[in-house]
């Protein structure tokens, strides 16, 4: 007898629970938002501004003020290999560390789906910015206010990080500036592709979250080191601004950003 | 219910007209892509008024046009180098607006490459205009002939800085100037000749300065070392600050010599006074360095040998290049 209700008990919830698989078989229609965020780290420890005290491989002992980056053509991937680019000329972000309402970026009107990869660049694509004004949107001018533009070269800045440091050889806490862009020998933008762990359900009515963390150290402690007292020219600071640096910065940023999380509210 | 729209205003009614952009039988091919931002005569008023509106700098008072002044060919006359807000001074001077559109690069160390995007240099130079996007962009939204003007040349737009750069090239692409008596001679209109010095200078200009100074653009859009002394107060390096390549120090863009006559002091630094100055340097006051153009160094002799008479017929040509039409054409001038 007991077996009877088990068994009867067993089917009707599984009946249950078939009726809600067919009804998310069947919402995969019209558009939804994604969130990204990215949430700033150094190597294993979430990232506090001008307090905690970071090292890195090279033992040099970092008080970071500053870290802004430019997050743009965001491309993502469903589970049928078929891939969605989020309009261009919205695809334009600053994430600034400071500033928490940027760590989140809302992506609008996505194509429901299940989603497993997400692309996006660092930096302002060379296309974009042989285009002129065209397709510039107001962007400028969000990039002269986050101090991301260069005035002198109307160009932008696709990585700011910046703070202070104390080594081995430099005893005082010196400045350190590291800004990424185009130079004269290289544009520098990159892409990074990442899969995500468990895959992004966009529909109408589920809003995910994919957490994404950036791990700073890397900027300059990844697969090419950065040795910041080396580039203290006379005591004034490291300021890595142009030179060869900032194509091997460009390289290590490919290493800086894994997916931590996806939630599907 | 068409009665109700008529009511609203011209607006909807407005139509635009589109400007054909001058392309001159003697000049280049423009460079400028007008498929992008066609010009138009809203978007060229538009973009008149903001190179005209000291707003969009930091004082109020810098405008464009305070160093770029129409009867010295856009130049800011007199001045070696320009100040900016606050009496600040920078490193460089003020070269003409001209023919934009037929131009590769901008500046004198060619840092930019597309004219929509140079003016942001001066308006954020802190030296400069010290101008505020963000500001300018609220500036703009609040002002009732902004509003209409961008409505106009933007339909169904907002106004945004993607526009208002859109409008200040839609205006400099339209500042062609090509009616100087040497246009004129080359293209054979007006009867216009050249008197036997305009013609000698001519011939000595070709042989002697033409291989930089090229076509009726007289520019090659290249970048050259022309042995001015190095300035230690400000080293200027010019391109190599944008190409970060040895091969690069000391050498600035070749400016175009349209109306040279009127685009005094000379050289990216404004040190040379007059074409007198100039074509001294050029025969006797060459400075040998490392990236010195070769054109500029003959077997051991630094320099491109000139006589006094010369000089004196070079000039004579060289006042043929001054374009009184584009100087008084009062559709690049301010209104109200």
């Amino acid at each position: 007898m007991k077996l009877k209700y088990i068994l009867a008990a067993f089917t009707v919830a599984t009946a249950f629970v078939s009726c809600s698989n067919d009804d998310a078989a069947s919402n995969v229609s019209g558009t939804g938002t994604l969130n990204v965020e990215f949430d700033n780290a150094f190597a294993g420890d979430d990232l506090l501004l001008n307090s905690q005290t970071y090292i890195t491989s090279q033992n040099e002992v970092l008080k970071v003020s500053t870290v802004k980056y430019i997050v743009s053509n965001i491309v993502l991937t469903k589970d049928d290999g078929t891939t969605v680019t989020y309009p261009k000329s919205n695809s334009y972000f600053i994430v600034n560390e400071a500033d928490e309402a940027t760590h989140v970026l809302e992506l609008a009107n996505i194509p429901a789906g299940n989603y497993t990869k997400i692309k996006f660049g660092i930096g302002v694509d060379q296309e974009q910015f042989n285009a002129g004004a065209s397709g510039q949107g107001d962007f400028l001018a969000l990039a002269q206010s986050e101090d991301m533009l260069w005035s002198w070269s109307a160009g932008y800045k696709f990585v700011a990080f910046e703070g202070t440091f104390t080594s081995a050889t430099v005893a005082d806490a010196t400045p350190f500036m590291l800004h990424t862009g185009q130079t004269g020998s290289s544009y520098n933008y990159t892409e990074v592709t990442l899969n995500l762990p468990t895959q992004a359900l966009v529909r109408q009515n589920i809003t995910p979250q994919i957490h994404i963390v950036t791990d700073v150290s890397k900027f300059i402690d990844g697969t090419n080191k950065i040795n910041l007292s080396a580039n203290n020219s006379m005591g004034m600071g490291a300021m890595i601004m142009g030179g060869e640096a900032l194509p091997l910065i460009t390289a290590n940023l490919n290493a800086a950003f894994t997916v931590d999380h996806v939630h599907n509210d | 219910m068409p009665l109700l729209f008529s009511c609203e205003g011209s607006d909807d009614s407005y139509h635009d007209v589109p400007l054909a952009v001058i392309q001159p039988g003697n000049f280049p091919q423009l460079t400028y892509d007008v498929s992008q931002n066609p010009p138009t005569q809203s978007g060229f008023e538009l973009g008149r008024k903001l190179f005209y509106d000291g707003r969009l700098s930091s004082d109020g008072l810098v405008s464009c046009a305070f160093c770029h002044i129409q009867e010295n060919a856009f130049t800011h006359h007199g001045h070696t180098v320009s100040h900016g807000v606050d009496n600040l001074v920078g490193t460089r001077n003020s070269p003409a607006i001209q023919n934009m559109g037929f131009l590769s690069t901008y500046m004198w160390d060619g840092v930019t490459t597309h004219l929509d995007l140079q003016p942001l240099i001066p308006l954020t130079s802190d030296v400069e205009m010290n101008g505020d996007l963000s500001a300018i962009l609220a500036m703009m939204k609040g002002d009732a002939r902004y509003k209409k003007l961008f409505s106009q040349a933007f339909p169904g737009e907002a106004i945004t800085m993607e526009n208002m750069l859109k409008a200040l090239s839609q205006f400099m692409v339209m500042m062609v100037s090509s009616n100087s008596k040497f246009d004129m001679y080359r293209r054979g209109e007006g009867g216009a000749t050249l008197t036997p010095d305009e013609q000698e200078g001519y011939t000595l200009f070709n042989q002697k300065c033409a291989t930089c100074h090229a076509t009726d653009l007289m520019t090659d859009n290249s970048f050259r070392n022309n042995g001015l002394a190095v300035n230690p107060q400000v080293n200027d390096v010019g391109r190599y600050k944008v190409t970060e390549a040895a091969a690069d120090y000391y050498k600035f863009r070749v400016p175009s010599l349209r109306n040279v006559a009127l685009t005094a002091p000379y050289m990216h630094d404004g040190r040379f006074g007059s074409l007198e100055s100039v074509l001294n340097h050029y025969s006797s006051g060459i400075v040998n360095s490392p990236t010195l153009d070769s054109l500029l160094s003959n077997n051991g002799t630094l320099g491109i040998p000139l006589s006094p008479h010369e000089k004196e017929v070079i000039i004579a040509f060289l006042n043929t290049l001054t374009d009184t039409d584009f100087i008084t054409n009062t559709s690049f001038s301010y209104h109200d």
